[in-house]
C-alpha cells in the first residue's frame, strides 16, 4: 500500500474509532436522563415526600436557562452570570497567589537541602488538613470576598508546591553535567535548565489544583454567613427557596465551568510542551 | 607536540556509608595536542571516571589532571564533553541546543547563528536545525552532541562511549564521521570505549586499563593510516593484541567479582 493510503487509513480508522466513543457516550447520558425523568414522574405521581427533590430533567433544563436572564423567582437582580463572574473572579485570584507563592518555595525547598528539611515538617503538618475546615476562621478574618480566596489559595497551594519540589528533584543529572561542561555556572544552570524542565511538573500541579480549587470555592460560598455572590452561593439559596430546580441547574453550570477551566489548561500544557519540544 | 592532557597519580575513591570503592589508583598519562586517544577497560574499570575528572565534574581524591599546564578544578568550556546519552536539552531545538554554550558566553544572536551554522554544516545535519531532539535518530542526536560540545572550541574533547547506544552500522558510521570532523577541526580527543574495534579504527594510541582500581596497564600505538580497513591483516593483528591484553583483565575483573571480599 503506498504511504498516502495507509495514512488515509489510519485517520479513518480514528473517525471511526471517535465516532463510537461518541455513540456510546449518548447512549449512557440518554440512559441516565431517561431513568431520571421516569423517577422523578413517578414520585411526584405517587405523591412521595421526596418529589420536591427531584425536579424533571424538563424543569431543570428550563432554570438553567432562565437562570441567565433572572434569579431564582421570588428573587431579582441575582442572575447566574453575575454569580459564574465572582467565582471565577475569586478562583483567579486564589489561583494567581498560589502560584505566586508555591513556584519561588516548590523552588527553593526542590533545590536546597536545608530549606527542604526546614520546610517539610511544616508541609506535612497543613497538607492534610482539608482547606475546607478553615472555612469559619477565613471567612470572619477576610470576609465574604478575601475569604473564599484565601481557601482557594490553600486547595491549589498544596498541589503546585509538591510538584514543582518533586520537578526540581527530578531533573535529569546528565543534562545538568552537561550544561556544565558548556560553561554553565550554578545560576545558568538554574535559568537554562532546572525552569524549563520543570514546566511539565508545574502543569500538572496547575491541573490537580484547578479541580481541588472548585471544590473549595464552591463549599466556602455556601457558609452560613452572607457572601452574597458565586455559584456556591446560587446553589445555597436556591436549596432555601426550596427551588431544587435551580439548585440542580447551578450544579450543572459548576461541572460545566470545572471541565471549561481544566480543558483550557490541558489545551495550554499542549501548547507549552509542543512549543519547547516535549510531547 | 606539546602535553595538552597531564594526568599524574590520580586516585578516586567512592564512599557511601561504610562502603569504599577505589575506582582509580595512581593513574598516569599524557595525551599530545591533536592526538587522538582510547580509553579501553573492561567495565567498572574507571574509564568513565578519568574522563568525568578531566571534565571537572567529579573531583579527585588524590593526584592531579592539566590541561595545558592548568590545573583543572572545576568544569570548564575549554573541554567539551560528548555523553552516551546524548544529554542534549529536550525542549531545545537542534540549533539552539548547539547554541547553548554560545549563549553561555554571551555572543551575540547574530554570531551564535553563524556559528551554528557553520557547525550544523560540519556535522551533517542540514535542514534539521528547527528539530527537536526526540524526533531525531540516535546517530543524529548524537551529530548534534559533538557539534554542542565543538560550538564552545573546546581545546579537548571527551567522548564518554558516545556511541555506546547505537545500532552496529549507524555506529560505523559515526565513526567515519568522527574522523572527517576530528581531521577538519584537530582537536584532542580523549574517547572511552569497550569496544575493541572501535578503538582500533580510530585511535593513535590505545590506552588499556586495568580492572578496578583502575590505572594503565599497556599503551598500544596504532600506526595503520587512515583511512583503517577493519579487515586487513594489520588492523587485525593490532586487535588481537589488544584483545589479548584486556583478556586479561577481564579475567581478573571476573575473579574479583566471584570473591568475596
Amino acid at each position: 500500500m503506498p504511504r498516502s493510503s495507509v495514512l488515509l487509513a489510519r485517520v479513518k480508522d480514528a473517525v471511526v474509532a471517535n465516532w463510537v466513543k461518541l455513540v456510546l457516550g449518548l447512549v449512557s447520558v440518554s440512559i441516565f436522563i431517561a431513568s431520571w425523568a421516569i423517577a422523578s414522574l413517578y414520585l411526584s405521581e405517587s405523591g412521595s415526600s421526596l418529589s420536591p427533590f427531584v425536579p424533571g430533567p424538563k424543569l431543570v433544563a428550563e432554570a438553567f436557562l432562565s437562570s441567565f436572564v433572572d434569579s431564582v423567582p421570588g428573587l431579582t437582580g441575582i442572575r447566574m452570570g453575575d454569580m459564574i463572574a465572582s467565582s471565577m473572579i475569586r478562583i483567579f485570584w486564589g489561583f494567581l497567589l498560589a502560584m505566586l507563592v508555591a513556584l519561588p518555595m516548590g523552588l527553593a525547598m526542590g533545590s536546597f537541602k536545608t530549606l527542604e528539611s526546614m520546610g517539610k515538617p511544616l508541609v506535612e503538618v497543613f497538607r492534610p488538613i482539608p482547606p475546607l475546615a478553615w472555612v469559619p476562621v477565613f471567612l470572619m478574618v477576610f470576609k465574604s470576598f478575601w475569604g473564599p480566596i484565601g481557601i482557594v489559595f490553600l486547595g491549589v497551594f498544596f498541589p503546585i508546591l509538591l510538584n514543582v519540589i518533586f520537578g526540581v528533584k527530578s531533573v535529569d543529572q546528565r543534562l545538568v553535567d552537561a550544561a556544565r561542561t558548556l560553561g554553565a555556572k550554578r545560576s545558568a544552570v538554574f535559568t537554562k535548565v532546572v525552569m524549563p524542565a520543570i514546566v511539565p511538573y508545574m502543569m500538572t500541579g496547575i491541573k490537580v489544583g484547578l479541580g481541588v480549587g472548585w471544590m473549595c470555592i464552591v463549599a466556602a460560598e455556601m457558609m452560613p454567613i452572607q457572601s452574597g455572590t458565586g455559584v456556591g452561593y446560587y446553589v445555597w439559596l436556591s436549596a432555601d427557596y426550596s427551588r431544587y430546580d435551580f439548585m440542580y441547574a447551578t450544579m450543572l453550570v459548576i461541572g460545566l465551568l470545572s471541565i471549561l477551566t481544566t480543558g483550557v489548561a490541558e489545551l495550554i500544557e499542549k501548547r507549552v510542551s509542543r512549543w519547547m519540544g516535549i510531547r | 607536540m606539546s602535553a595538552c592532557i597531564e594526568i599524574r597519580g590520580l586516585s578516586k575513591v567512592f564512599a557511601s556509608g561504610k562502603r569504599r570503592v577505589v575506582a582509580l589508583a595512581d593513574m598516569g598519562l599524557e595525551v599530545a595536542d591533536g592526538e587522538f586517544v582510547c580509553l579501553l577497560g573492561p567495565s567498572g574499570c574507571g574509564k568513565t571516571t578519568v574522563l568525568r575528572i578531566i571534565a571537572g565534574l567529579e573531583p579527585a581524591t588524590g593526584g592531579e589532571v592539566l590541561v595545558h599546564g592548568k590545573k583543572v578544578e572545576s568544569a570548564g568550556p575549554e573541554r567539551g564533553m560528548v555523553f552516551q546519552e546524548f544529554a542534549l536539552f529536550p525542549w531545545r531545538t537542534v540549533r539552539r541546543n548547539i547554541e547553548f554554550g554560545l549563549e553561555i558566553r554571551g555572543v551575540s544572536e547574530k554570531a551564535r547563528h553563524e556559528l551554528s551554522s557553520g557547525l550544523i554544516e560540519l556535522v551533517g545535519l542540514k535542514g534539521f536545525e528547527d528539530a527537536h531532539p526526540d524526533e531525531l535518530s540516535g546517530g543524529m542526536r548524537q551529530r548534534v552532541g559533538i557539534a554542542r560540545a565543538l560550538a564552545n572550541e573546546p581545546t579537548v574533547l571527551l567522548m564518554d562511549e558516545p556511541f555506546g547506544s547505537l545500532d552496529a552500522q549507524t555506529r560505523n558510521l559515526m565513526q567515519k564521521e568522527l574522523l572527517r570532523i576530528w581531521s577538519a577541526t584537530r582537536k584532542t580527543v580523549l574517547f572511552v570505549t569497550h569496544s575493541v574495534d572501535e578503538a582500533v579504527f580510530l585511535a593513535d594510541r590505545i590506552v588499556v586499563m586495568t580492572a578496578r582500581p583502575g590505572k594503565v596497564r599497556e599503551i598500544i600505538p596504532v600506526s595503520l593510516p587512515r583511512p583503517r580497513d577493519r579487515t586487513s591483516a594489520e588492523f587485525i593483528a593490532v586487535r588481537g593484541r589488544v584483545l589479548a591484553e584486556l583478556d586479561e583483565e577481564f579475567e581478573k575483573a571476573r575473579e574479583k567479582e566471584l570473591s568475596p571480599d
